[in-house]
């Protein structure tokens, strides 16, 4: 679970003071934004794609009770047991409810970011049952006992010396052995063992078809299929926002997933489960938490679109400078910087400022969400509902007389470019402007105001 | 009020408007002139690879030939595929060979779901992956491939690209995550 205190500007100043693993979190990013854009170069349909993509979601948002009422309908032919959950709490319990029926000692858990939004995790570890993630990324989180940075690179704020570190003392691996091999082999000889010995499994969904009652799991690792064809109880625990109308929709959906998210064609595994493996029982809880209350926003539903590809943050100049362990909620980057936001103001407004306005996550999201957009709207959420640092509030209330007043926002500038450069450094080495990595801009002779006037008299 | 009235009364509450569903068929999407080499290509650098069957050949020739030292093999394209009872009994598996119905030029993707099959953990447990796929089944993209494929084996299908892998670690791409540690298609 996350500390909900997180306030987005000291956390990201914090990360910064290391400044070469800054930079390293940052690059590392940026390429899979740029493996993005060749991906999506190869296709001359990727902007059809987008808009086929952006409609079905936003037709299906319409008519979303329809649709996961003829989901149910259809799982329930197929066998499977469908569970409706209002809240986190309720998710928590139904999962236990079911894991203690079947006596469940040990669970494992492929990649779900709504269980750790409901906090799953130490429900049921407070209840004796173990729970060990699988994916590579989160098993490490999990041993550090820390939230995933990022939805799809959960471990993407280390190092490989420090997982190598952690793995030395938590599996035995050899000290100083820092290659990424050695580590992702030793990790799967010790989750073999875990797969093979667990009571139970549980996936996240990618998408869950109205159609076929099926839903889809989608990974590079095969730790969902690992972990749903060993142990005979399957849950599936999905947002009811994974909706998709027909099965031939994958046809749109699975071309974008991968390509935006890590600019891969597509991910290793995309599997389809509509039953469980013979001999076993599969259980879908549909969980609401909040959807429901954002689907009746006029000016945020559009955020339930999401597919969780992670596009916008691994584009967002913040994100890439600040790690997802700067951001209060859950999860991190422009798209949680919205649901966040949504969900509880009070905790997450300072999350609406962790963005430049520079649109750029808009741009690359495979369903067109206008994030950056919901990102200004948040911000005025933020100021109403009081969550802002006094300086902060002072400086944009500041800000608002003087643009409601431009002959004296014109002096004040006017007065600024004379007084700032004759300042002696001491007094502005306090001033936002002067932090570490930042230098106070020189002052120009004229304002865009003046230059613009200036040259529509030389053409006159 | 059960909690699944309560959902679906505040979901009807606050529909917004949609458009109508789109007809994702009347987009051109993009097509190759070799579908096999752009599979091959692709899946080259997932940690797999494709052959074509030649003539005279046999999979199990083409299998032997790769790997001339493994273990236990478990062939579901033989006339009589071995059985199990519990999927645990795949575990120790070094080569599966199966039947993979459509490829995928796109995606270097193989549709996986075989009625003869009892227990899919076959295809995650074994190191190495054998696909055997008919040679003209291969289709450009995924659209094609969804108005193609079915759920043949009791409730699961996948689509499989390449082997198992991650770059969880520093964002270095390594083979063999949890899955397979190597894929090879066969088109016969």
């Amino acid at each position: 679970m996350k500390n909900d205190n997180i306030n987005h500007a000291e956390a990201a100043a914090a990360f910064l003071q290391d400044r070469e693993q800054a930079r390293w979190h940052d690059s590392a990013i940026w390429w899979v934004r740029q493996k993005r854009d060749m991906q999506a170069k190869q296709l001359p349909e990727w902007e059809q794609l987008r808009s086929l993509a952006q409609q079905i979601k936003a037709h299906t948002l319409s008519k979303l009770d329809e649709y996961l009422e003829q989901f149910q309908r259809n799982a329930e032919q197929n066998g499977v047991t469908v569970h409706w959950a209002s809240d986190a709490d309720e998710h928590n319990r139904i999962v236990h409810g079911i894991l203690a029926a079947g006596g469940v000692k040990k669970l494992v858990k492929s990649k779900s970011m709504l269980t750790e939004e409901c906090g799953l995790n130490p429900y049921l570890e407070q209840r004796g049952i173990a729970v060990i993630d699988t994916d590579l990324g989160e098993r490490i989180v999990q041993l550090r006992h820390e939230p995933p940075s990022h939805i799809v690179m959960p471990a993407i704020h280390l190092k490989k010396e420090q997982i190598s570190e952690l793995f030395h003392k938590e599996l035995g691996t050899e000290a100083g052995n820092n290659d990424p091999t050695y580590l992702t082999h030793a990790a799967r000889a010790n989750l073999r063992e875990h797969f093979l010995t667990a009571d139970a499994g549980l996936t996240g969904v990618n998408f869950a078809i109205a159609e076929t009652g099926g839903v889809v799991v989608c990974t590079n690792e095969g730790n969902a299929d690992l972990g749903t064809a060993l142990p005979p109880i399957h849950i599936a625990s999905m947002g009811l926002e994974k909706i998709i109308p027909k099965q031939e929709h994958l046809g749109v959906f699975t071309r974008l997933l991968a390509r935006s998210a890590i600019g891969s064609p597509i991910t290793t595994y995309t599997s389809h489960f509509q039953q469980a493996r013979p001999g076993g029982q599969m259980h879908i809880v549909i969980v609401d938490n909040g959807r429901s209350d954002i689907l009746g926003n006029d000016d945020f539903y559009q955020s339930l679109r999401c597919i969780r590809c992670g596009a916008c943050m691994n584009t967002c100049p913040v994100y890439r400078r600040s790690t997802g362990h700067s951001y209060s909620y859950i999860i991190p980057g422009p798209i949680g910087s919205t649901l966040g936001p949504s969900r509880d103001i009070k905790k997450h407004g300072s999350m609406a400022f962790a963005c430049t306005t520079c649109g750029s996550c808009s741009n690359v999201c495979p369903v067109k969400i206008n994030l950056h957009e919901q990102l200004i709207l948040q911000r005025k959420r933020a100021f109403d509902a009081g969550t802002l640092k006094p300086a902060k509030k002072m400086g944009l209330l500041a800000m608002r007389f003087l643009t409601q007043h431009p002959s004296l926002l014109d002096a004040g500038g006017k007065l600024m470019r004379k007084v700032v450069p004759i300042v002696p450094q001491a007094l502005t080495r306090h001033s936002a402007w002067s932090r570490p990595g930042r230098e106070l801009p020189d002052m120009p002779a004229q304002s865009f105001k003046e230059m613009w006037q200036a040259r529509k008299e030389n053409k006159s | 009020m059960s909690s699944r009235e309560t959902i679906l009364a505040r979901l009807r509450q606050n529909r917004p408007q949609g458009p109508a569903l789109p007809d994702i068929h009347a987009v051109p999407f993009i097509t190759f002139e070799n579908k096999f080499d752009a599979f091959a290509t692709l899946v080259r650098n997932l940690g797999g690879d494709a052959v074509q069957l030649q003539p005279g050949e046999t999979v199990q020739d083409i299998v032997a030939q790769r790997w001339p030292q493994h273990g236990r093999v478990a062939d579901l394209t033989a006339t009589t595929p071995e059985q199990v009872t519990a999927p645990h009994d795949w575990h120790d598996v070094d080569i599966a060979i199966v039947p993979g119905e459509l490829a995928v030029a796109e995606s270097a993707a193989v549709w996986v779901s075989h009625s003869g099959n009892s227990q899919r953990a076959l295809y995650f447990l074994t190191q190495k992956l054998v696909l055997v796929v008919p040679k003209d089944a291969i289709v450009d993209t995924m659209r094609d491939a969804y108005t193609r494929v079915s759920i043949r084996e009791h409730g699961f299908g996948a689509f499989i690209s390449g082997s198992s892998r991650t770059a969880d670690i520093e964002q270095s791409l390594v083979m063999g995550a949890h899955g397979a540690m190597a894929a090879l298609v066969i088109f016969v």
